[in-house]
């Protein structure tokens, strides 16, 4: 997945890429990544958990809206079981990307 | 099924079952070490942004042809999915992680449905029309193939979409 990323960021189009395999995401070097240390097959959690969903799509959102140094890795807190997840969460973490404008460069 | 995609479905299915086996297995295909890091600034506020979704979990619509399964070296080869076709038009064809429970729910894997909330919600601005889906299992000679052609076509076809931002997803 990284060395797509890689390719696309490359090409002109900002990426941000949700990793589940941290020490690939430190050898291949995507420009963004958020990371959770979340089984194979589940990068946004569990079947029909929509809210768990959000939140990971949310967060992904902030790290391309946020992130200024190329290649961080940003590792999000939420553990792969007994979490809540609800939608004042997402309205909380979306608020970076609600600025008039994206980040300089 | 051959033993040899029998044999990767079962070690996709203890490694998804036991991940603290996974990073050993992992290393052993980690491409290459990156020096440089490229970046595009994204310049636009989301809520303007036509955002994409390009994913190596293996999916595809069910009248496209599946990725190749019988390479060891993997499938560099990638299919562009219609969002606006129905979820039932999409299956997965990966044998390299377990992907029962993405068979039930695609957006854990490629949250189709979760963008859409966000672009009705003003999230993000527009939902590209095309997505581009490839088979995350890429080593050897295929991996030149990827990064020197399939990768930056896919990246063409984005620009030609408008799209200004993409979100990727493993399997």
């Amino acid at each position: 997945m990284g060395l797509i990323q890689r390719e696309l960021e490359r090409s002109g189009i900002p990426t941000v890429g949700i990793s589940i395999v941290r020490d690939y995401s430190v050898k291949v070097k995507p420009p963004r990544s958020v990371f959770l240390r979340w089984p194979f097959g589940h990068p946004l959690g569990e079947p029909f958990n929509v809210s768990q969903q959000r939140v990971v799509l949310a967060e992904a959102f902030r790290a391309l809206c946020g992130i200024r140094q190329a290649g961080e890795i940003i590792d999000l807190p939420y553990r792969w079981r007994r979490e809540r997840y609800d939608e004042a969460d997402i309205h909380a973490i979306l608020a970076p990307c609600r600025r008039e404008k994206g980040p300089e460069a | 099924m051959t033993w040899h995609r029998f044999k990767n479905r079962l070690i996709a299915r203890v490694i998804t079952r036991f991940p603290s086996l996974a990073s050993r297995f992992v290393e052993s295909y980690a491409p290459w070490e990156s020096e440089d890091v490229p970046w595009t600034p994204l310049t636009k506020p989301l809520s303007a942004c036509t955002v994409a979704m390009v994913t190596t979990a293996g999916v595809h619509h069910r009248d496209q042809p599946p990725f190749n399964m019988t390479d060891r070296e993997g499938d560099p080869s990638y299919r562009a999915i219609d969002f606006t076709r129905p979820m039932d038009s999409l299956m997965i064809t990966h044998d390299y992680y377990d992907h029962k429970d993405a068979d039930r729910d695609l957006n854990i894997v490629f949250p189709v449905e979760r963008l859409r909330e966000f672009e009705r919600e003003g999230v993000i601005g527009r939902l590209a029309e095309r997505h581009y889906s490839f088979m995350g299992h890429i080593t050897g000679p295929h991996i030149v193939t990827l990064v020197n052609r399939t990768a930056p076509e896919v990246a063409g076809l984005l620009k030609q979409g408008g799209v200004d931002a993409a979100v990727l997803t493993p399997g």
